[in-house]
């Protein structure tokens, strides 16, 4: 009797060790795809996500993949300009940092977020950009409208149409790469190209 | 053998459950705190410092748990949450602002601000707590604010009866809910607006106010000005802030923070298990104490030391609070005091004699008018809300 006890309590202690040891290993190859995907995940993060709630929301999260699954599908629903590729992104990133496991204070991000990774490649330069207007609107309904508003009357963020920042490109630049007071960076959501193609569209409204 | 059913796969594996939810924690003990964690630590160390912000925007923050050695919690200490942040100011200015109600009525009435003022007024002590304080403490964790202990507050509210501004416009016979919308929107317009609804039994109890005043002071802008619904004894979910549409119906509300978001399983279920089967909304507060002197961590000297805290209970006044110094195997009664009111928290006291040093975990639970007691962990729900687990504070006391 006391000896099968034994036998259960050793195999037990065994068993327990066996599941640290496979959790400390599991949660050293999700570090290294965290790691591998924060700069584009973070940049996403940003541009798509932080339009309706900062970023400490999602980082307050533990959640297994299928839940991280079910929440960004419901925020696409909801309005967030993800496409498939990005949803994917996202859910692998999002459930290899914020898994049930972590620790509750995550050590930093290696990168600043300002580094981030662009998330469209830019070409070799060729001479000076050209913002195409007609582009510009398409880009700017998907990425600025939502703070804006429709038309770039103005919503949560200020009017662009007529605002003086159009006039002082350097400015202007300045703010949409790297975010001004409650602006978000969006040097790694949109090219070079894009914020070209939206400054035309609002020089001509 | 064939008795091993379902109950028997079920609780081996919410056994395994328990068991990775305990590797998870021993993980967390042992990874040295980060720079975050030191600074968190002196930021809630200051004496009244300010509230723990859980989301920057739109801004949630929950009040620090040594703020409820008073009796009532102060406007700029009380817990913010929202899902959209406030509307604009001049949405909600004296000018600008209407109360409409509409839907199943003898007919729509629309109210200013004056002439709500005018009406009889009344005033009630309340807590409002958000439905997922404590949503941090299920496991395995669930999405969501992760609030702690301190999205709760207790507060004088002052305004007019809900039934007396629905008499105004006159229920009809078939109305049975009460549907509300604030003046706050979404950034992006695919997001559903939050509108809810209380039964009608619960909009024409006596108790049920729209407040204008918070702590005799005009409601704040964070806190749903100019008028924010209370019903006491129930979660603040039911507590629309800058309210301005009241809409009679048939049924309940429709849309996604009333047939999906706020709402726990009709049946206990599994932890885990996904969100399925039958449901029903947050309503009433359970049972529940909170422990607020000495706090985590303090560190104390040998002899008389006064432990002091909260209960409060929906429906039911708080009857008993204990406290245990030995993981719950016994315990012993601490004191009421202070002013006690129907939906208000009430306010205890013990004095342990601390004997001994070393470290010392204390619990503390409450037992309300029906017998309820508080538990030691709550039933888990996929949204991770009404938790009311003892509350558990582990302090250190020295020579």
């Amino acid at each position: 009797m006391t000896k099968a006890r034994r036998t259960i309590i050793f195999s037990l202690v065994i068993g327990l060790m066996g599941l640290a040891v496979m959790a400390a290993a599991q949660e050293e190859d999700l570090g290294m795809v965290s790691a591998a995907l924060a700069p584009r995940a973070e940049g996403l993060i940003i541009a798509r996500c932080s339009v309706c709630h900062s970023a400490d929301l999602i980082a307050q999260q533990r959640l297994p993949r299928a839940r991280w699954g079910a929440t960004v599908e419901k925020m696409k629903h909801w309005g967030a300009e993800i496409s498939a590729d990005e949803a994917d992104l996202l859910v692998r990133y999002l459930s290899a940092r914020y898994h049930p496991g972590a620790p509750d204070h995550l050590p930093p991000l290696d990168h600043e977020l300002g580094k981030a990774e662009p998330l469209t490649q830019e070409p070799e330069a060729s001479g000076p950009l050209v913002g195409v207007a007609t582009r510009g609107a398409d880009i700017f309904a998907h990425n600025c409208q939502a703070c804006h508003g429709a038309g770039a009357i103005g919503g949560m963020g200020p009017k662009l149409v007529k605002n003086p920042i159009l006039k002082h490109e350097d400015l202007f630049w300045e703010t949409v790469l790297h975010g001004r007071g409650p602006m978000p960076a969006w040097g790694s959501a949109l090219s070079q190209q894009d914020i070209a193609d939206i400054h035309a569209w609002l020089l001509t409204r | 053998m064939n008795d091993e059913g379902e109950s028997g796969i079920i609780s081996r594996r919410s056994w395994l459950n328990r068991l990775l939810c305990g590797l998870g924690a021993s993980l967390i003990v042992n990874h040295r705190p980060s720079q975050a964690h030191a600074a968190e630590e002196e930021f809630a160390s200051r004496e009244t410092g300010p509230l723990i912000v859980r989301v920057t925007r739109p801004f949630d923050a929950e009040t620090p748990v040594r703020e409820f050695t008073s009796f009532l919690t102060p406007n700029h200490r009380f817990f913010v949450r929202s899902h959209f942040g406030p509307p604009p100011q001049e949405a909600v200015s004296e000018a600008n602002w209407k109360l409409r109600v509409g839907g199943l009525v003898e007919r729509s009435r629309e109210f200013s601000l004056k002439d709500l003022r005018q009406m009889e007024t009344v005033t009630i002590t309340a807590v409002v707590q958000c439905s997922g304080n404590g949503r941090a403490f299920h496991c395995p964790k669930v999405p969501g604010v992760q609030w702690e202990r301190g999205a709760v507050g207790n507060a004088q509210w002052t305004g007019v009866r809900l039934r007396d501004v629905l008499a105004q416009a006159g229920v009809r016979g078939d109305a049975h809910h009460v549907q509300f919308q604030g003046a706050d929107r979404p950034v992006v317009d695919s997001v559903p607006l939050f509108v809810r609804s209380i039964p009608l039994e619960k909009a024409l109890h006596t108790d049920t106010i729209l407040a204008y005043e918070m702590n005799g002071r005009p409601l704040p802008l964070l806190h749903g000005a100019p008028l924010r619904a209370i019903t006491p004894g129930w979660m603040a979910d039911s507590c629309i802030k800058w309210l301005t549409n009241i809409i009679v119906r048939e049924d309940e509300a429709k849309g996604y923070y009333m047939q999906t978001a706020y709402r726990v399983p009709a049946k206990p279920v599994e932890p885990g298990a996904p969100a399925s089967g039958p449901s029903t909304p947050v309503e009433v507060m359970p049972v529940k104490s909170l422990l607020a002197a000495p706090q985590e961590g303090e560190t104390v000297k040998l002899g008389p030391v006064t432990i002091q805290g909260v209960a409060w209970s929906g429906e039911g006044k708080v009857v008993k609070v204990e406290v245990s110094f030995d993981e719950g195997k016994t315990w012993e009664s601490a004191r009421l005091v202070g002013e006690d009111h129907l939906y208000a928290w009430r306010q205890w006291q013990f004095v342990w004699k601390a004997k001994t040093a070393g470290i010392f975990t204390l619990l503390c639970r409450a037992t309300d008018a029906h017998g309820d007691v508080q538990p030691s962990t709550s039933p888990w729900n996929p949204s991770g809300f009404l938790w009311n687990g003892w509350d558990r504070v582990t302090v250190t006391v020295t020579a």
